[in-house]
């Protein structure tokens, strides 16, 4: 899992994962039971119960879970923000990759 | 005289979305084309209503996201015609729904824009201008049981498993093979409003089985042109036909070149999905 991707891009240099407002949140765990990806965690001794426990499991994109939420609990980062920095960290390591040959 | 809508409401009496969507129910019960389903009553003997639903064409009213009536007419695998739900039209008139039940100007509002809702028939849309490729060509592989296609060329992909076709400035988009497979039997296609304009990576509507909701996120940037409105009474063609008769929506494609940048061709999806089916099943 370590070694995902998204268009090339390293996972974990994407910030992409469900943001919990626990204001709202009411421990239904719709949106645990809705992702299939391992995102949540639960733990019933904890408070609050829910985490996100594996942000990068998150498919870059996906918005899926916080339409099952009710309370309306989740939120994204910025779509646009997201997919501006993506496509420069590839134009960067094009160049990067350009250079190298470059100078081999 | 026949009845030719049923209605579905939710059932949260309790709630003010609830109450909203029951009003919404009552409202269109005044007319004797509607026939009213009470979701009790269905869930406990069906066949109350097998005469009203083969009749008829279903209508879900959903009062918040927890969409009770929407999946209780998936879990009977009824055929879903149109939908709506209270707490979402609510949500695009600024309007906050409450716990409590409520009688004042913002939920008559609210009320009346998902009765418009429901009583507008689908928006006129263009005859599509989209130039259909002759014969598609895929190649194929197997996991386990699967066997999941790809075209061979002129499809686009992102990540999220859904695709766009290029015809001059004009696309289709859809979803792959591996969606429609994950979903299995497709109820509901929720499609966008004809003349939204959509960013990549934005929601182009949902589709639904039983099992689950699957958002459609675009692979490109544009304006939506027209939607397959034969998948109104054959959602099945998504399943049967992911990559050609069950494509989703049209659009007027703003800077594909741009988009391009961060969608895979036929062969790199093909590979990636290789990848992704591995990784899941293991
Ligand atoms: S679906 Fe929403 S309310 Fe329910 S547990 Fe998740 S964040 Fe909380
Ligand atoms: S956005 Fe999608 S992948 Fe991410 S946690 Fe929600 S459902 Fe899971």
């Amino acid at each position: 899992m370590s070694e995902s991707t998204f268009m090339g891009v390293e996972r974990d240099r994407i910030d992409w994962s469900p943001r919990i407002d626990f204001s709202k949140c009411n421990d239904c765990m719709d949106c645990v039971k809705f992702c299939p990806h391992q995102v949540f965690e639960v733990d019933e001794n904890a408070k609050p119960k829910l985490k996100v426990k594996n942000p990068n499991n998150c498919v870059v994109f996906c918005r899926a879970c916080a339409k099952t939420c009710g309370p309306d609990a989740i939120t994204f980062p910025d779509k646009t923000e997201t997919t501006k920095m993506i496509k420069a960290i590839r134009k960067a390591e094009k160049a990067a990759e350009k250079e190298a040959e470059a100078n081999e | 005289m026949s009845e030719s809508i049923c209605v579905l409401p939710c059932n949260g009496l309790d709630k003010c979305a609830g109450d909203l969507s029951r009003r919404v129910a009552l409202e269109l019960a005044q007319s004797a084309e509607v026939a009213l389903i009470c979701p009790v009553l269905l869930n406990q003997n069906r066949s109350r209503y097998e005469k009203a639903l083969a009749a008829g064409d279903l209508t879900v009213i959903d009062g918040c996201n927890t969409r009770c009536a929407s999946k209780l007419a998936g879990d009977l695998e009824l055929a879903i015609k149109d939908k709506v739900n209270v707490s979402e039209v609510a949500k695009t008139l600024d309007i906050k729904l409450g716990v409590d039940i409520q009688e004042n100007d913002d939920t008559r509002a609210v009320v009346q824009a998902v009765l418009a809702k429901v009583n507008s028939s689908a928006a006129d849309q263009a005859e599509s201008e989209f130039i259909e490729p002759e014969a598609v060509e895929y190649n194929s592989f197997s996991h386990g049981k699967f066997i999941f296609k790809v075209p061979q060329s002129n499809y686009f992909f992102n990540e999220n498993d859904c695709w766009v076709t290029v015809s001059g400035n004009m696309a289709r988009v859809g979803v792959s093979d591996y969606v429609q497979q994950n979903l299995s039997d497709i109820l509901y296609v929720d499609p966008p409003e004809i003349g939204d304009e959509f960013e990549q990576f934005d929601d182009l509507g949902s589709i639904e089985s039983s099992k689950a909701v699957f958002e459609i996120i675009s692979p490109v940037s544009g304006t939506v042109v027209a939607v397959n409105s034969s998948l109104n009474d054959a959602p099945e063609q998504v399943n049967e036909s992911p990559y050609e008769k069950g494509w989703l929506v049209e659009v007027k494609l703003r800077d594909f070149s741009e988009d391009q940048d961060l969608l895979h061709d036929c062969p790199a999806y093909f590979e990636f999905l290789q990848r992704k089916v591995a990784e899941i099943d293991v």
